[in-house]
């Protein structure tokens, strides 16, 4: 067991945002059982409130046999489908009495189930969480049931053209790797899901296992009690021992393009994106990138006040550098307000991105930065549950919210020279691949 | 020994409700080196000029995203930046909203932003013409467009409310919004952004002379003398009607619904949200979640309200600060594939007329009663939460939610429950809004007496399938002249 004990900077009544050092201001205590399950357990002053994040490192990432995309988050729902001891009603009514709010969600690397309530209920939360997560059981006509609501998700998303820029996006852009497809999956495999129910006995066998499961509680607790509870009702949960084999996708050879055309009505969208490496939070290239999605995107960079304050052709802009287990990708996307503006938009991001290894950003634009992201953490930290959620993004890459302060650590010490070399390496032109997206009837405006 | 106030119990205590003068100043003040700045007008999109529809909106939403007097947007921009804080608004029928969040480090720079946006607006042209063109987008591509359930909602709502002030779409029509200038938006400014219609809301570390600094710079404003945009009743439907919004879409998004006399601080207001969380609790298991989802897999979700609630599929909680003095009751069925999409509506009239013909069960209600007042909580779970619904309490002129809803709910029995349900809901005179690709077809398959199977790709139980047979002919009293196509393209043109 190890206790880091911090400065707890949001409870001071009035405080300053340390320049440098640790920045997630919570103490934590971390248990690891010897099954491989860990507890991260985070006290925080919002009173009355529990948040329970359980985190699976399982996400679209795992889904690694042809046709069988979207798994991850079919098992998602299959984890609400109930135990001898709890079937799904008997699930509801203690939430109900709780006065829980829970739910659940899929991404490429992890999966997880959330449930926020008044504190006094914790032992009744992580007891029926244990049984569903260690017996969970359902029949065939069921999960054929579910499979109909994971379609009636995706065509709710439907409506929206983003999803389906994005999945082209990653149908381009990867060959081999996973990330080929999105969390839902390929509409293909949704629709034959119904036809794999023993696959999904074999998924959850292979991937619900302590040693990939990381529990989160966060608020109104003491640690001491959440480890009584979990090391009564998890601890008897068996060890996996598979290992996916994720095919490593090769490095890209070339740029590529792809269009499509929507059916009906939309502004047309563009997106610019480059193979990057996956998460680390060591050295500072992760920073490095992160520096220039704002530093050339975000709402104070020149091109956002060019295209969407100035000429008005732009009214979104922004640059996306998600964290991922492995490799995947830092995309610029924008929604054109004409689609003739297209190539021009297209050519004034591609010349800001080539600006970056050109030359040396403006230092003084960079301290800026460094203020904006550590303002941009403490305000985000609001409550349990949006304290809950941000440790569980990182319990899915590392396991543990040091990652945190080492980010920032490496935000602090990223340098303009950093910033060039990581331009110059990852954003070129044989790493990239351009999607744009436009309305049927509105004119070509097709990447070229 | 000291005698402590229990930690729930401080913002009570310290909440501040100066109703003699305007502006009045609500205050939830504490620890965190967060400050949430929550300025409201009780005023918004009913109190559009009628050949103005969208006026309110567009205004609030230049103050908010436009240069003040002194300096450009994009100087704010910059100026913000390195605070990472912004300013956002949001407009409702009768409630405009300014938020902003700082750290306590930027108060008084942040603040300063804040009040120069409010007092002294800047009037740009090229601000006007780039908010003007986002409304126009959100209203075009990200309403009509990109969000059939949304769109649905809000066409709900619209139908509903037909002649009157809360009939049009917040953001306006596109015709009203391509006719809109500057000088409209400054007679609006002019009128309604006064002392009399705003309410201060303060939250987190601020010093403790703040709050009064506030109240003294907003004085500036005129005083005014109070908008009252409320709506008169809406009409009652003499029957079931549907329109279906037509467009090339994958799935079938239904909204339906009826007004409703009730609204928080009335008396039937905890029993009528005792049975919408029973039958459809938002984005949780209710009766409708779980006869529709979870037995039959036709949908996402499905859910049923008695306040007004946007941006449902984005959101797990409420927004604040949308209060109404008129409200509905409506259910949501998230989308269908097309050949269940009447046998889907049929299913939700059905459970809904069940609800209104026996009630709820002693048990659920029990049940029911212990999530809402614990649930409260969870609504809290923020500062800005909280103090959103503090400002809201204020509006309604009820205590606190959480010590309203908490009294509210311990007073009431099953018998209260059904006899509000008895009372407010009913399975007929319903207005009900598709959107869809093929009209015709379902327009023939909900006003022909024949019934609309579901098929399923696995066995059911018995009790379920003797249960289709009902609902696939469940009577929707629906004639061809009930039902009403329009293009997609003409909702919210003019």
């Amino acid at each position: 067991m190890s206790f880091h004990r911090l400065a707890v900077l949001l409870l001071a009544a009035v405080s300053l945002l340390p320049a440098a050092g640790k920045i997630f201001p919570y103490p934590w205590v971390q248990n690891d059982l010897p099954n491989g399950l860990r507890l991260l357990t985070i006290p925080t002053d919002f009173p009355n409130i529990v948040a329970v994040y359980i985190v699976v490192g399982t996400g679209s990432r795992n889904e690694v046999e042809p046709g069988k995309s979207g798994f991850a988050h079919l098992f998602e729902h299959l984890m609400f489908r109930g135990t001898p001891e709890f079937p799904p009603e008997k699930y509801q009514a203690v939430l109900k009495s709780a006065g829980a709010a829970s739910n659940a969600y899929t991404s490429d690397d992890l999966t997880v189930y959330h449930t926020t309530f008044s504190k006094e209920d914790l032992p009744r939360i992580l007891s029926m969480e244990a049984d569903r997560f260690q017996h969970l059981s359902y029949e065939e006509a069921i999960f054929r049931t579910e499979t109909q609501a994971v379609l009636g998700e995706y065509n709710k998303n439907s409506a929206n053209p983003i999803s389906k820029l994005y999945e082209t996006l990653r149908a381009t852009a990867f060959q081999v790797h996973p990330y080929k497809h999105t969390t839902m999956g390929f509409l293909k495999d949704i629709q034959d899901m119904p036809n794999a129910y023993d696959y999904s006995r074999q998924f959850f066998d292979r991937y619900y296992r302590p040693e990939n499961t990381t529990i989160i509680v966060v608020g109104d607790v003491e640690p001491k009690k959440a480890l009584s509870l979990i090391e009564e009702r998890w601890g008897e949960w068996k060890r996996g021992d598979f290992k996916p084999r994720i095919p490593a996708e090769p490095p890209q050879d070339g740029a590529r393009t792809a269009h499509v055309e929507w059916p009906t009505a939309t502004l047309p969208w563009l997106a610019v994106s480059f193979r990057v490496p996956g998460y680390s939070d060591q050295g500072t290239e992760g920073a490095a990138l992160d520096a220039i999605a704002r530093l050339g995107f975000n709402e104070s960079s020149p091109l956002y006040q060019k295209l969407v304050i100035e000429d008005q052709t732009v009214d979104a802009l922004r640059a996306m550098h998600a964290d991922h287990v492995d490799g995947e990708m830092f995309t610029i996307l924008a929604r054109v307000k004409k689609p003739e503006a297209m190539a021009a938009v297209r050519e004034q991001i591609l010349r800001t991105v080539a600006g970056f290894s050109a030359g040396p950003v403006d230092a003084a634009k960079l301290e800026v930065l460094k203020k904006h992201l550590r303002y941009e953490f403490a305000l985000s930290l609001d409550s349990s549950e949006a304290i809950a959620g941000m440790v569980a993004q990182y319990a899915g890459l590392r396991r543990t919210p040091e990652s945190v302060n080492r980010d920032y650590d490496n935000y602090d010490k990223v340098t303009v020279e950093d910033i060039r070399k990581a331009a110059g390496k990852y954003l070129t032109e044989k790493n990239r691949t351009i999607v744009s997206l436009t309305s049927a009837n509105s004119g070509s405006g097709a990447a070229k | 020994m000291k005698r402590l106030i229990p930690a729930v119990l401080i913002p009570l205590f310290l909440s501040v409700w100066a109703a003699a003068a305007a502006p009045r100043v609500v205050e939830l003040p504490g620890k965190s080196p967060l400050v949430t700045i929550r300025l409201v007008f009780t005023t918004g999109a009913a109190c559009d000029p009628a050949d103005k529809p969208g006026v309110a909106n567009l205004t609030a939403s230049l103050l908010a995203n436009g240069g003040t007097k002194e300096q450009t947007y994009k100087q704010l921009v910059d100026l913000l930046y390195p605070m990472a804080a912004e300013i956002s608004s949001s407009t409702d029928k009768e409630m405009t909203v300014f938020v902003g969040q700082t750290h306590v480090d930027n108060l008084e720079a942040f603040y300063g932003v804040m009040r120069e946006a409010l007092l002294h607006p800047g009037w740009r042209a090229d601000d006007f013409a780039r908010v003007r063109d986002n409304t126009l987008n959100a209203l075009k591509v990200g309403l009509r467009g990109n969000n059939d359930e949304e769109l649905g909602k809000e066409e709900l709502y619209g139908l509903l409310y037909a002649g009157r002030p809360y009939a049009h779409e917040n953001l306006g029509t596109v015709a009203a919004l391509n006719g809109m200038t500057l000088e409209d938006l400054q007679a609006f400014y002019r009128l309604h952004y006064t002392q009399k219609n705003l309410m201060i809301g303060l939250a987190g570390g601020y010093p403790p002379e703040f709050a009064a600094r506030v109240r003294k710079d907003l004085a500036a404003l005129p005083e005014g003398t109070g908008s009252g945009c409320a709506s008169p009743a809406p009409e009652v439907l003499a029957r079931n009607q549907v329109t279906l919004v037509e467009k090339d879409t994958r799935s079938v998004a239904w909204s339906l619904g009826f007004p409703i006399a009730v609204k928080r601080g009335d008396p039937d207001y905890a029993a009528l949200l005792v049975a919408q969380s029973w039958l459809g609790q938002h984005r949780l298991s209710g009766r409708l979640f779980e006869r529709m989802r979870e037995v039959r897999g036709l949908n996402y979700g499905d859910y049923a309200y008695i306040e007004y609630f946007p941006q449902g599929m984005f959101r797990f909680e409420p927004t604040p600060n949308l209060a109404r003095s008129r409200q509905i009751f409506q259910i949501w069925i998230r989308p269908v594939e097309p050949p269940n999409a009447a046998f889907a509506l049929r299913l939700a009239m059905y459970e809904l007329d069940r609800v209104v013909r026996e009630g709820i069960p002693a048990a659920d209600f029990e049940r029911t009663r212990a999530f809402l007042s614990k649930n409260v909580n969870v609504l809290m779970s923020t500062k800005s939460a909280e103090l959103g619904y503090l400002l809201d309490s204020a509006w309604y002129g009820i205590p606190s939610y959480t010590e309203y809803i908490k009294a509210e709910l311990a007073k009431l029995t099953v018998e209260d429950v059904n006899r509000a349900i008895r009372k407010h809901l009913r399975g007929d005179r319903i207005q009900i809004v598709g959107v869809a690709k093929d009209t015709a077809k379902l327009k023939e398959q909900l006003t022909a007496d024949l019934a609309t199977p579901i098929t399923y790709n696995s066995p059911k139980p018995k009790d379920v399938t003797d249960e289709d047979k009902v609902v696939e002919q469940w009577p929707l009293h629906l004639r061809p002249q009930d039902v009403t196509v329009v293009p997609v393209g003409q909702v919210w043109e003019k």
